[in-house]
């Protein structure tokens, strides 16, 4: 990894948000290159071709794939050294969201250090439909409940960025809709500074405040 | 999180190697006891090391080649009557205490044995032919329920792919179950190999001659008949260098294959046609009986016994010190296989191969170094230094724990790994405590748990050659008391008390099962 002080590096280092400066990733012999901001509060939506390495982008930042050279800074400190628990990331993954031998509730009361936002739970879980399953275990549950489950907690745990790896995937387009709204909802009230992944034009006018397509 | 192993991982590790390492410390420390690598020229030696892969490799490949179409005909055919209590039927099998089989074989097919009539004429028990059914009746079971359960790891869509594009039954096989079975049936030739290779009390009852003796049997006699600790130690060195690079082959070759989410739940699978329906029927049978038979043979002996004369004191008294004895082994290898995985599990997830290799094979290499040798070793070194008649039960237990430990890890490694495939990633985001991490693995480890401990309790029960060594009369424990029977010509006395370790055994198994379908 570089540590030369150039202007850009200290540009990236004092910048506010996220700030992805010049990552370089190896997928076996596949080199990914990646270089954005992302402005606190921000919400990013991220499309390109199947293989492009959009997971991997996501991946990276949450601290599961290792970056050959480059910086991630939130807030002006780099995290790409920290371990994946220490990073303030939340991140909903594209499958194996959910612990299938614990209940729903469970699982969804997994990931809150501190205070459990019982009620904020309870009203999202109303409103994207799930509240009837959450006595159930996850086997029970169809694709687009468990995914609902899995993004109501990824939206509400105490992390500053949010990293959704197509979110929306399973549902028919009124819980699309419904989710989505949601989803809007919460990272501005509570300035969360979202990165999702889509294949939807939809999700991204629904969602975006910007959208970068990858590999052009 | 994984940059450091644990403290307790680190110790659990210097128990482990320290045993061997002071086994044969004891053994190279007594009367200036050397290698002799000049022994390998020894026309008999050779002819030792021949018929010890002979019988391990035959044994190996025989057990798998029979297992595999019972475990087929179990798995395809789910209607097969009491399926499930031969499924229990084989894990008893093979725990079996040895001395319990070798009873029951010498009663079927020995000199008068009860079906020796019916066969050639020429017929021996004792040599190649008695250790392969030997050896067949206790890792065949073992292969049925590995395979078995390989086939039930499958995933549902896969064979409704299969079914969709219209593939023939053969093309299912080598599409379909062939690449699922590949890397677990290599694993188990390897495991049956080494613990054939490895095995002492079967070819010590059943063997004769140097032409049916294996290298674990000349360590004994080497020991205890001419007392010679250097041709001891040559021979320890050369099948724990055999054993040991075979078992470094299987850790390499027992990657995680084939095992899916939770999710993917087996509803719907193919049929068998109506003639290999009625093939494997036959063979589920056939495997019924072989497998009953020696137990069968016990009881006619059993109206031998004089009861009158019979000590029931003293077989509660060795009934209760078994199961004491071993399920204080049982839960320190279950604990210690635990902690030992830690380490391998953090390197499986740094896809650090070689680590994990290395990692698995000081946790296991019990598995490789001959059982006589850790305990005459360890035994040769304390005797100076330790009151063993006060302090026997402790080595006793601490040996045994250590040699149970692969077959723990065996069972627990498997269920570890697919925990961190599948959930160490939300894990690790979910940022949860040790506690939470705890909550969190514990209901999905829990059966692995179970069975690990109840596989180690059954294998303990029938401990001898431990306590041989490490044992004393005045607290026998039930396998040593059918020794002594045994020795004494009393086979009367030595089938009921065979009959009474196997009730026991078989009740474990039971209840384990019963526990396990409950939490299921």
């Amino acid at each position: 990894m570089s540590n030369s002080l150039s202007l850009s590096n200290i540009a990236a280092a004092t910048a506010q948000g996220l700030v992805i400066s010049q990552l370089e990733v190896y997928l076996e012999q596949y080199r990914l290159f990646y270089d954005l901001n992302i402005v606190e509060g921000e919400c990013l939506a991220i499309q390109g071709r199947s293989g492009v390495g959009k997971t991997t982008l996501l991946q990276t930042i949450a601290g599961f794939e290792r970056a050959k050279s480059g910086a991630i800074y939130w807030q002006g400190q780099n995290i790409l050294q920290l371990a994946p628990h220490e990073r303030p990331v939340s991140m909903l993954f594209q499958e194996h969201n959910l612990f299938e031998h614990l209940s729903v509730i469970k699982n969804l009361s997994l990931g809150f250090a501190d205070v459990l936002p019982k009620e904020q739970l309870i009203k999202a879980a109303e409103r994207l439909g799930v509240y009837g399953q959450l006595n159930k275990m996850p086997a029970e549950l169809s694709g687009g409940q468990r995914q609902r489950i899995g993004l109501i907690r990824t939206l509400l745990r105490p992390e500053p960025i949010i990293l959704l790896d197509e979110p929306f995937a399973e549902l028919d387009s009124d819980t699309r809709q419904i989710a989505a709204e949601w989803t809007r909802e919460v990272a501005q009230q509570q300035g969360k500074t979202l990165l999702v992944v889509t294949h939807q034009d939809e999700d991204v006018e629904r969602l975006a405040d910007r959208c970068l397509v990858l590999g052009d | 999180m994984f940059s450091r192993f644990p403290v307790i991982s680190i110790l659990a590790y210097a128990v482990v190697i320290s045993i061997t390492a002071m086994a044969f410390y004891g053994l190279i420390g007594f009367d200036q006891a050397r290698l002799m690598p000049e022994l390998l020229q020894d026309q008999y030696i050779q002819q030792i090391l021949r018929f010890s892969l002979l019988q391990a490799a035959a044994s190996a490949v025989l057990s798998v080649m029979l297992a595999l179409p019972i475990a087929r005909a179990l798995h395809f055919m789910p209607e097969l009557p009491a399926r499930k209590a031969f499924l229990r039927f084989c894990l008893l099998c093979f725990v079996m205490p040895t001395l319990v089989l070798i009873t029951g074989l010498v009663a079927l097919l020995g000199r008068s044995g009860l079906m020796t009539g019916f066969m050639p004429n020429d017929w021996n028990l004792y040599g190649l032919n008695g250790i392969l059914i030997a050896h067949l009746y206790l890792n065949m079971p073992l292969a049925v329920r590995v395979i078995s359960q390989q086939l039930a790891h499958i995933p549902d869509t896969s064979w409704r792919l299969a079914q969709q594009l219209k593939l023939s039954r053969t093309q299912q096989f080598l599409k379909v179950e062939w690449p699922a079975l590949k890397s677990s049936l290599l694993m188990l030739l390897g495991f049956v190999f080494v613990l054939c290779f490895n095995s002492f009390a079967v070819v010590l009852a059943l063997g004769g001659g140097p032409g049916a003796t294996t290298l674990e049997v000349a360590i004994f006699q080497a020991l205890k008949y001419d007392f010679n600790l250097s041709e001891a130690l040559t021979l320890s060195w050369l099948q724990f260098t055999i054993a040991g690079l075979i078992f470094a082959l299987i850790a390499k070759l027992g990657k995680l294959n084939w095992l899916s989410a939770d999710t993917h739940k087996q509803r719907w699978q193919p049929e068998f046609g109506q003639y290999s329906q009625r093939v494997h029927q036959g063979l589920y049978l056939l495997a019924w009986l072989l497998l009953a038979l020696p137990i069968v043979a016990l009881i006619p002996t059993l109206f031998k016994a004089q009861l009158k004369h019979l000590d029931f004191t003293l077989l509660f008294l060795a009934c209760v010190r078994t199961i004491v004895i071993a399920s204080t082994c049982a839960l320190f290898a279950t604990l210690l296989a635990w902690w030992l995985l830690i380490p391998i599990r953090q390197a499986q997830l740094r896809k650090n191969e070689s680590g994990r290799i290395i990692l698995q094979w000081l946790a296991t290499h019990s598995l490789v170094a001959p059982a006589m040798v850790m305990s005459a070793g360890l035994y040769i070194l304390l005797l100076p230094r330790v009151d063993l008649e006060r302090w026997g039960w402790f080595w006793l237990i601490l040996i045994n724990t250590v040699l149970l430990l692969p077959f723990v890890i065996a069972q627990l490694k498997p269920r570890l790994l697919q925990y961190d495939q599948q959930y160490w990633r939300l894990s690790a985001n979910l940022k949860l405590s040790g506690l939470g991490q705890l909550h969190t693995i514990w209901p999905f480890i829990r059966p692995a748990m179970l069975g690990s401990f109840v596989l180690a309790l059954l294998l303990a029960m029938g401990d001898v050659a431990v306590f041989s060594i490490f044992g004393d009369n005045s607290w026998s424990t039930l396998p040593w008391l059918i020794y002594g029977y045994a020795g004494s010509y009393r086979m009367a006395e030595a089938a009921l008390a065979s009959l009474l370790l196997l009730a026991l055994c078989t009740l474990l198994i039971v209840l384990f099962e019963r526990k396990r379908l409950y939490e299921q």
